[in-house]
């Protein structure tokens, strides 16, 4: 439905000055990773989605297009590893590895050589790590003038979730890293089974969505706008944290039986006690120098450690997006105002084996040894 | 194995990448628009948007686009005749100067009309400014944002040109009494008319011979002394205007030859001593391949230095899709308070590869931002979208026209 025209009174006006400047979000064409454990669901999920007829303009990256067992008839134009469906969307193959086909995929469309796409959804492998796919995008200076990481979807079944859980780090990996977790086969397991699920998944991140679904039917926008798109600060701004400092819900964190409070803190992981998310708070502003200096320093001694972290950070008065995984930050985004009133720090992070204590003073100290803007 | 998988290359197919089509506005079957559109913020708070319509019968349109999803035709006026155009306008407050080209030589009306548009549904003529003569078609474009000049592109009853390509060039109105303009400078390519001294300029070949004469001429708030002039086959130049009866060339830059000339809008942004300087698209089907937009470092006025082109749209994806396909208007930064002003962000039109969006930051390395590309509009002869000028206010709002049938296009821009 259109938007009624009051919304573009209440923009900043932009004339008088020189000052129209581009957003450095929303140039680039968001990417969604669609990670889980081998047996998850994955292909049956993307072999339901890429019909959908919300999929007009998503290239869709798989492994093997032959997985997923598209009828001749859907097919409207098709080379060698790309092939155009009736709907619109636009499968490929990963030819060499998935920074490659990124690459070729922009660049064939910039020549006119395949159709448009406004979104790429990636499968990546079932035994994947995602985190350097993540780095990837974030590193390929190519890529990352393109494109930008949306979020990461992680999928886990059902019955064996739990079993991945205590033995494979790679699957609680994938989970300390998405944005989004669908529990699927849920209609193969018992309500006890899938609430034991959600509270292991919720001990580890407590921050992502998580919900159920069968046969891989989920509709393409449960995949999409996971990630801050924007430097304009709105309402939508702040649901890139995800759950854990949302202002509602918390299906995860309720399922995982404590208080759905804010900024609990610690929770202590079930099954891999060591992996958690902490949520910290700061009131006093950072400048640029200690806060780069704080993130280096922590993503150079403990990389590994730090899964993810993701935030909005008070830099000297102003609103600053930060957001890592392990050792590679994003290029921070400053937003043109603050989403809301508070204008406080919020970190959110997924660490192994780190206390919310030592991250606290960690900044805290070199906040000091920094000294004042 | 089919050549291409890209549907883009199929005129029926509308592109969009960063833009959002809020509204199609057919203009009530007179969807061919020409190169004038400015906006006007009237006393009751209304924005109501001019077009100048690209060939006659109709003269110039206004759309109330107070809500940019829901745009009225509040007004359509009829030329007097069918062998003028007036492909060009602009509106300061509520006066607004529109301009006047006959299809030949000879023929009057031609030159320049003010209006009052304090009530828009019924512009009042203030005066008639008369171009026409024996060598002359009347006014092809102005420039008009201070509420006291007029810059423009035209022809003069005096003016006899060597050769009839070259009849139209740079002249300067005073209308700070708009009941009576008068002329107030004027400057021509020098070799371009009968009687001068200077030998004729040399020509491009004969299929590229677009003539020496004025397209844009631009003089904005920041240097009142300074106009800024595609000259068509000319190339860029910027005049020392200050003083008007005494026009003096402070820069020059062609890039033609070896390029295929036509050298249409020269914009300055100021504060990166930079021009922006677009070509424009003549030929059909990619005949005048490449047409361009190109980055000049201006910081030594005496010595532009061309440092880049915008990475155009490709080749294969549109130069057959139908009629002309190439650079062709920018949106100018105009100083009015419904303008969307970059130093930055720079959006031109394409002709069939639509209206695109660029970020010149890097000015040496240009990126395409965002660009929309509407499907084929219906009866459109050329069978092809041919998007010939943009204007964005200061909501981010894009405005473009079709040059035959398919009207205005209101986009949001998302970048």
């Amino acid at each position: 439905m259109r938007e009624p025209f009051r919304d573009w009174e209440s923009r900043e006006p932009e004339s008088g000055r020189v000052n129209g400047q581009r957003d450095p979000l929303a140039g680039k064409i968001p990417v969604t990773l669609v990670t889980g454990f081998l047996g998850s669901g994955k292909t049956t999920m993307i072999s339901k989605l890429v019909r959908h007829p919300e999929m007009r303009r998503v290239a869709v990256v798989i492994n093997e297009i032959g997985e997923i067992g598209i009828d001749h008839d859907l097919v409207t134009m098709s080379s060698e590893n790309i092939t155009l469906l009736a709907n619109g969307c636009i499968c490929c193959s990963v030819r060499t590895d998935l920074q490659e086909t990124l690459r070729d995929l922009f660049a064939r469309r910039r020549a006119g050589e395949i159709a448009d796409f406004d979104r790429v959804v990636v499968e990546t492998t079932g035994l994947a790590d995602p985190a350097p796919v993540v780095q990837t995008l974030v590193s390929d200076s190519l890529l990352a003038a393109q494109y930008r990481l949306d979020g990461v979807v992680t999928l886990v079944d059902a019955l064996l979730g739990m079993s991945q859980i205590a033995r494979q780090p790679e699957a609680v990996k994938q989970l300390a890293l998405a944005d989004r977790i669908f529990i699927t086969k849920s209609d193969m397991a018992t309500p006890e089974d899938i609430a034991a699920l959600a509270a292991a998944i919720a001990a580890i991140n407590r921050g992502a969505k998580v919900s159920t679904i069968v046969h891989g039917e989920v509709e393409p926008g449960a995949l999409m706008n996971l990630g801050l798109a924007s430097a304009r600060a709105s309402q939508a701004t702040l649901s890139f944290l995800g759950e854990t400092l949302a202002p509602a819900s918390h299906a995860a964190v309720d399922a995982a039986g404590g208080p759905a409070g804010r900024y609990l803190g610690t929770r202590a992981a079930a099954h891999d006690p060591l992996i958690k998310t902490l949520s910290l708070r700061f009131d006093k502003p950072f400048t640029w120098a200690s806060l780069s200096a704080a993130l280096e320093l922590l993503a150079t001694l403990r990389g590994p450690d730090l899964l993810r972290i993701k935030g909005i950070v008070n830099v000297e008065e102003k609103p600053v997006v930060v957001q890592g995984v392990q050792h590679i930050f994003y290029p921070p985004v400053a937003l043109d105002r603050w989403p809301s009133a508070d204008t406080g720090t919020r970190l959110v992070f997924i660490t192994r084996n780190i206390e919310a204590d030592l991250i606290r003073n960690l900044l805290k100290a070199v906040g000091e040894v920094a000294g004042p803007a | 194995m089919l050549k291409t998988l890209n549907p883009a290359a199929r005129a029926d197919q509308t592109l969009a990448h960063n833009m959002k089509l809020l509204a199609h506005h057919e203009l009530a079957g007179f969807g061919g628009l020409g190169e004038g559109i400015s906006m006007q913020l009237t006393g009751d708070g209304r924005r109501i948007l001019w077009l100048a319509h690209e060939s006659a019968p109709k003269n110039f349109s206004g759309l109330d686009v107070t809500d940019p999803g829901n745009p009225k035709l509040i007004v359509q006026t009829d030329l007097p005749h069918m062998k003028l155009r007036s492909n060009s306008l602009d509106v300061v407050g509520d006066m607004m100067a529109v301009a006047y080209q006959a299809t030949t030589v000879g023929i009057k009306p031609a030159g320049v009309d003010l209006f009052d548009v304090s009530t828009p549904e019924k512009p009042k003529l203030i005066s008639h400014f008369d171009c026409s003569g024996p060598y002359s078609r009347g006014v092809h474009a102005l420039w008009f944002v201070d509420g006291k000049t007029i810059h423009m592109s035209s022809g003069a009853p005096d003016f006899q040109p060597r050769n009839p390509l070259d009849d139209q060039f740079y002249r300067i109105l005073d209308v700070s009494n708009p009941s009576k303009p008068v002329e107030a400078g004027r400057w021509w390519y020098p070799g371009t008319r009968e009687g001068d001294s200077t030998p004729p300029p040399a020509r491009l070949p004969a299929r590229f011979d677009t003539g020496f004469r004025t397209h844009n001429t631009n003089v904005f708030p920041e240097r009142p002394d300074r106009a800024f002039v595609g000259y068509i086959d000319g190339g860029a130049l910027v005049l020392d205007i200050s003083d008007m009866g005494n026009i003096k060339v402070v820069s020059k830059w062609n890039h033609s030859p070896p390029f295929n000339g036509f050298t249409h809008t020269v914009l300055p942004l100021f504060e990166r001593g930079l021009w922006i300087v677009s070509d424009e698209c003549v030929q059909d089907a990619g005949a005048d391949w490449p047409k361009l937009v190109w980055v000049v470092d201006a910081r030594n006025e005496a010595n532009p230095v061309p440092i880049g082109t915008f990475p155009a749209p490709p080749y294969d994806a549109f130069a057959k899709r139908g009629g002309r396909f190439g650079a062709h208007n920018l949106h100018e930064n105009l100083p009015g308070p419904t303008s969307f002003r970059s130093d930055t962000i720079i959006i031109g039109t394409f002709f069939n590869a639509g209206v695109r969006v660029y970020d010149t930051s890097n000015p040496y390395q240009v990126e395409e931002i965002a660009y929309f590309v509407p499907g084929a509009p219906k009866l459109s002869p050329a069978g092809a979208i041919q998007l010939n000028d943009v204007y964005v206010d200061e909501r981010r709002i894009v405005y473009t026209v079709d040059r035959f049938t398919g009207g205005l296009y209101i986009l949001e821009l998302t970048i």
